[in-house]
């Protein structure tokens, strides 16, 4: 009863999320857009939370939902949201081609191994007697700590080219310009 | 059927008393917002030496109440170049981010009623500090919404400015936090409050309370950080083309959020419902919830004082402010806490 509820839950959530993002990419106003990959990223979010991630959620919603898609709306007030023009060109039906495509390599690698699940050593039970971000804290930063450092150090130097881009004119001739 | 029915109750008991625990939650945030204005309005009076509101029933109590019946009746303008649905989600978004962000907030010790342990609080989330901040980073989205929607120049410039100040500051308000969690080692807020039963973090973590206590009046938008509807650069910023009880959601957002933050210092760091000194003048179960409430009464308080008293500060200086002072303070604190926690 409890369960077939849950399951019930889990497929709405993960209805709800594709028909979002259709509306991302179907949608000619860019406002439109954004307010859908927010709703796609707050379905996301809450599928974390039904697989009792409860950190990853409230991440999930802080750094997407929260900081990136606010940017995002940001640059279209500052760009004045003009409604898309329907244009043709060659690059829908390539990627009506590229869709299945994409569609069989997911088939694929669900099928090929099917009989071993992607299991961690965290259950249900550990998390709840470490806690969710202590899980997610002690993974991080001991068998991922290579991984974590790397990006974070990518980030901080995309973050002072962004910068230095923004601040310090371009030199075009060898001469600054103003 | 009777007996389905009590099997029913007592098989869902956790969610009816969740549900009636949130509908208690949500209408006393509500109606506090009225008091709350006639309370800014009574002390504003006072701090300007004048007398405020004082003609509608005694003490200008019923004041607030004729506001409300106002806004309510008021005509609905909608104007033509307005995008419909955003107009109308913008102030349901402010508003109901407001009162959820307020429901991982634990108000009192729990106490047991009819058998049955009962928090005061909607929910007690292992990460609650988190679902706060997520939560109450999605508010800016109906400020935002409300400057596009409204299709009117003033109301853009509101909106940026506002999302900016808010992105700004939200960075603060996370460092200044993470001290506390530093010093008390849970994202739990209950856990965070029973850490602080002998010594308040206010006392251990002093410039976190200063940084989030500042960062948070500038997250409400409440003077003297309220750029975004500052009146005379932007003719009210965002609500300008906002009328009756749309406009009346956008302050309700506003005081819930003015709730909400003086209750998350009181859990971060005045200790909660603890009563330290007077807790042998504490009655056991209403006892921590009036504790707590007359700490966050204080705070709201002081967030009244500030209003009257700062001018608004330019935009350039508020973001300066923000990025060049509070953010490298925020980080050095969060490096000390560290490097004590390690110690």
């Amino acid at each position: 009863m409890f369960d077939l509820a849950y399951q019930t839950i889990v497929v709405v959530i993960g209805i709800t999320a594709i028909l979002a993002s259709f509306g991302v990419i179907l949608c000619a106003s860019p406002i439109y857009s954004a307010l859908y990959l927010i709703g796609n990223m707050i379905c996301l979010a809450l599928l974390f939370l039904l697989y009792n991630a409860e950190f990853i959620a409230a991440v999930q919603i802080i750094v997407y939902a929260g900081a990136v898609m606010i940017l995002f709306l940001f640059i279209i007030a500052l760009l004045g949201a003009k409604k898309e023009e329907k244009t043709s060109s060659w690059e829908k039906p390539a990627a009506f081609a590229f869709v299945p495509v994409l569609f069989g390599e997911l088939l694929m690698a669900l099928t090929a191994d099917a009989g071993r699940p992607a299991l961690g050593q965290f259950t249900e039970e550990l998390i709840a007697s470490v806690g969710n971000a202590q899980a997610v804290g002690m993974e991080l930063f001991s068998r991922h700590l290579i991984p974590f450092e790397l990006a974070s150090i990518l980030l901080l130097a995309a973050t002072v080219g962004v910068i230095c881009l923004a601040k310090f004119p371009a030199k075009i001739g060898g001469r600054r310009t103003k | 059927m009777i007996d389905t029915v009590t099997q029913f109750l007592s098989d869902n008991l956790v969610l009816i008393v969740g549900a009636v625990k949130a509908a208690i939650i949500a209408v006393a945030l509500l109606s506090s917002v009225p008091l709350l204005v006639w309370l800014e309005r009574r002390l504003m009076g006072r701090f300007q030496v004048r007398l405020g509101p004082n003609r509608v029933g005694p003490f200008g109590l019923a004041q607030p109440f004729a506001d409300a019946v106002k806004l309510l009746f008021k005509e609905s303008i909608v104007q033509g170049s307005a995008d419909k649905f955003l107009f109308f989600l913008a102030p349901a978004v402010v508003v109901f981010t407001a009162i959820v962000t307020f429901s991982a907030i634990p108000f009192g010790a729990s106490f047991t009623l009819f058998g049955q342990e009962i928090g005061p609080h909607v929910a007690n989330i292992n990460v609650g500090l988190l679902f706060v901040f997520a939560i109450s980073s999605m508010g800016i989205y109906g400020i935002v919404l409300a400057g596009l929607a409204s299709n009117n120049k003033y109301s853009l410039m509101g909106g940026l400015r506002s999302s900016a100040q808010m992105i700004s500051y939200e960075l603060t308000l996370g460092l200044a936090a993470l001290g506390v969690i530093i010093v008390s080692g849970s994202l739990n807020l209950v856990e965070i409050v029973e850490d602080q039963a002998v010594v308040p973090n206010i006392i251990l973590q002093p410039l976190a309370f200063i940084l989030f206590f500042t960062a948070g009046v500038a997250e409400t938008n409440r003077a003297p950080f309220d750029l975004p509807e500052a009146e005379q650069e932007l003719v009210a910023g965002f609500h300008t083309e906002y009328t009756g009880m749309k406009f009346a959601m956008f302050f309700m957002g506003e005081y819930i959020n003015m709730i909400t933050m003086s209750a998350m210092v009181t859990v971060l760091f005045l200790g909660g419902w603890n009563a330290y000194f007077f807790e042998f003048l504490v009655p056991p179960v209403i006892g921590p919830i009036i504790v707590f409430a007359a700490k966050v009464f204080l705070l709201l308080c002081v967030f009244i004082w500030l209003r009257s008293t700062f001018p608004r500060i330019r935009y350039d200086r508020l973001m300066t402010f923000g990025w060049k002072v509070m953010l490298p303070l925020a980080v050095l604190n969060l490096m000390v806490a560290g490097f004590f926690k390690v110690l």
